[in-house]
């Protein structure tokens, strides 16, 4: 059963995607999935669910993202989302000082209805329309040139100061990026701190309130039964998908 | 964005309930624009889980218009402040009540279009391992399998002979029907007692099998042998020692949460808080569309309504219920007993007819506890979470409570009651009891695929339903595919 190189342990780790409509959560998801922008991107249909990597040091978190876009008039969503969610990314357009009350609000009702110690990210969004992106560092493996060609930015068009939002998250102990979807700015770096924050003892398929505070010494998966296979056979080639 | 008053809706469904949630998972790959609203603010409809606050909104609405089938709920919590965390109530939302627990066999179509849907990836499912009887102020475990019952010391020869000749016998049933079909309206206890000799004590185990919630009187043959056949066969499907499952985090209530969110994926529009209110059938006017009144004052067009059964008739069965919580993890009753089987979240404790009693009253009907252990995320470690069940009568509630006393009584470390909900729940129809069976009814699967055949016209085809590729994006969900960076 041993191969080569011992895969690092891999988790998977529910995120919900929340924020005023035309914020910008599809993109900064497709940014961090596929490394694309699409300008003028269409408002999101329904839902949409993605899956992606994340490799840390010392394992491999696989994030299930859930993007309640489009929805957000209904707030209908959102509560079967964050249903055992361990992480949400609240995203606000930092042009736009609406769109934070909204990101307080959701942040609001994830600390009141969500699994306690979910990990909350805040994101300001849109950093390409201030004219501070040049100071910003985007990831390597993200830079596709396009980055550092630089918007014809004649004006700043920020309306929230890094300093307002930046307090507030500290206040509500949530984390806090500003990204550019559109240039790729920072979005990598807002999953891998999630990825980071989200404690040892919630991962291992457990989720929600009852798993973190499960003693450390048993393991979950001995009441979990394999739909796809006998236990017996459900070993790496078991798995008949 | 388009307002839902003028789109032309394929299919209007009302309520989130599993049967109504599992139809937008069939649809969820269809391209039909669906809309799938629910008149309550939670998801799940008789099929929901509830934190302790959101249990205490409920039981403040049962009785009224919504929630619908329920009534009579009270609910007692202890005032205990001790210093034992496992002794005292934790905070609302280390709980996770659920209205469905129904059990899951292993065989049950449902688990295979779970897995053939693809949504099975988002459910973590657990073992229904062990079944206890209660008797006499003790627990007896019920013999998992024919082993098993070699080993019982409890069963003297002659009646192993017996029970090994009717277990040979019912999981073959359909193909032995020379010997039952004179008995059909036969009680199962009589045919038992009259074709294997069975005594009273075997009898119980065999009805235990069945999960009737009737008489032994009203457990009839035709009823019983197919249920006792599928609880045999279920047994080692996906292991050793267990024959049903249940999803971690509020059995059905999950399963449903799962199901809309892949109608919402899919491109269903999703509202809670509003219900229909009343529909004008198509005409000629409405371009053959029916017009539904939204409780939000929206009219919306569609080609189909699908809302639940109207036909709440005062003749439906009603069961009894209490959720408790208790101060124990009750290890002993999840213990594992066969090799390699998995750790039981969920056990089984039957109360034959007769095992308790009240004032004035003795217990006519079966009981029957399902005890939920941490694992299965709806309490906190140190705590079980029991649901009991029982057809409704005057003195119900009384037995029920009885009943749950009598089993902790049987505990060695004597656990105390934290907390107790008590409701009763009617069927959804009088010729429909599926909300009510204690083991999930594969009859319900068939109802989703007529509603699902009704939504997709001429292109229904019985091969495609619940038969969907992963999404893209999903192709990298293989975690044993080391990608190498």
């Amino acid at each position: 059963m041993a191969e080569a190189t011992a895969p690092k342990p891999s988790s998977s780790v529910k995120l919900v995607l929340l924020g005023e409509a035309a914020v910008g959560k599809s993109s900064l998801v497709l940014r961090f999935v596929n490394n694309d922008f699409q300008e003028n991107k269409e408002p999101t249909i329904g839902a949409a669910f993605l899956t992606q990597k994340c490799n840390l040091p010392t394992r491999t978190i696989k994030f299930e993202i859930w993007d309640t876009a489009g929805q957000e008039r209904f707030a209908s969503l959102a509560p079967m989302y964050y249903r055992n969610a361990q992480s949400a990314l609240v995203v606000y357009d930092l042009t736009k000082p609406t769109s934070l009350i909204k990101a307080k609000h959701w942040v609001a009702e994830l600390q009141r209805q969500a699994s306690p110690g979910i990990v909350i990210a805040l994101v300001g969004n849109k950093l390409d329309l201030t004219n501070e992106t040049s100071s910003s560092n985007p990831l390597g493996e993200d830079g596709d040139g396009e980055a550092a060609e630089g918007e014809d930015a004649d004006g700043d068009a920020r309306k929230i100061s890094t300093a307002e939002a930046k307090s507030y998250a500290e206040e509500e102990g949530l984390l806090f990026f500003e990204t550019s979807a559109k240039l790729g700015t920072n979005v990598t770096e807002v999953f891998t701190a999630i990825a980071n924050a989200i404690p040892e003892t919630s991962l291992k398929g457990a989720r929600g309130p009852g798993a973190s505070q499960a003693s450390a010494g048993r393991t979950e998966d001995q009441s979990r039964v394999n739909l796809t296979g006998p236990r017996d056979n459900a070993s790496k080639e078991g798995c008949g998908c | 964005m388009e307002p839902l008053t003028e789109t032309k809706w394929d299919a209007v469904i009302s309520g989130t309930g599993l049967k109504h949630s599992l139809l937008a998972l069939a649809l969820s790959r269809s391209n039909k624009k669906i809309l799938h609203v629910d008149q309550n603010k939670y998801y799940g409809d008789a099929e929901a889980a509830f934190s302790l606050q959101e249990v205490d909104e409920w039981v403040e609405k049962v009785g009224g218009e919504t929630p619908e089938h329920f009534r009579n709920a009270s609910l007692w919590k202890t005032t205990s402040e001790s210093s034992n965390e496992s002794e005292k109530l934790s905070f609302s939302r280390a709980y996770t009540l659920t209205l469905s627990p129904q059990i899951i066999y292993t065989r049950s179509k449902l688990l295979s279009q779970l897995v053939t849907s693809k949504v099975y990836r988002q459910l973590e499912f657990q073992a229904v391992g062990n079944w206890w009887i209660l008797a006499e102020n003790t627990l007896n475990r019920l013999p998992n399998g024919r082993e098993d019952i070699f080993q019982d010391k409890t069963i003297d020869n002659r009646s192993k002979r017996g029970l090994m000749k009717f277990l040979k016998f019912v999981v073959d049933y359909e193909n032995q029907t020379e010997l039952w079909q004179p008995h059909v309206d036969s009680s199962l206890a009589g045919f038992l007692s009259s074709q294997f000799q069975f005594p009273t004590n075997l009898q119980n185990v065999i009805c235990a099998l069945t999960l009737s919630l009737e008489t032994p009187e009203a457990t009839k043959v035709n009823w019983s042998l197919p249920r006792i056949s599928r609880h045999l066969t279920s047994i080692g499907v996906f292991g050793p020692g267990f024959g049903a499952v249940l999803p971690k985090w509020g059995g059905g209530a999950d399963i449903s949460q799962v199901a809309c969110r892949a109608g919402a994926v899919g491109g269903g529009i999703y509202i809670l808080g509003t219900g229909v209110r009343e529909s004008t059938p198509s005409s000629e006017d409405t371009d053959g569309l029916t017009q539904v009144h939204l409780t939000n004052e929206d009219v919306v067009k569609t080609r189909h309504l699908i809302q639940p059964l109207q036909t709440q008739s005062t003749n439906a069965k009603v069961v009894s219920k209490i959720i408790a919580v208790v101060s124990s993890s009750l290890t002993s009753l999840f213990k594992n007993t066969v090799e390699g089987s998995p750790l039981a979240a969920v056990s089984v404790i039957v109360f034959p007819v007769g095992t308790v009693d009240v004032e004035g009253a003795s217990q006519n009907t079966p009981i029957y506890i399902m005890a939920h252990s941490n694992e299965t995320g709806e309490c906190p470690p140190g705590q079980c979470v029991l649901y009991a069940t029982m057809l409704q009568s005057e003195r119900s509630h009384e037995l029920l409570d009885v009943a749950v006393d009598a089993f902790l009584a049987t505990l060695e470390d004597k656990p105390s009651l934290l907390y107790k909900l008590y409701y009763e729940q009617q069927a959804e129809a009088e010729s429909s009891e599926t909300s009510l069976d204690l083991a999930f009814n594969d009859s319900i699967l068939d109802d989703v695929e007529s509603m699902w055949r009704i939504v997709m016209g001429e292109e229904a085809d019985q091969a495609m339903f619940m038969r969907f590729e992963d999404r893209e994006g999903m192709n990298n969900d293989d975690d044993e595919i080391d990608e190498g960076y």
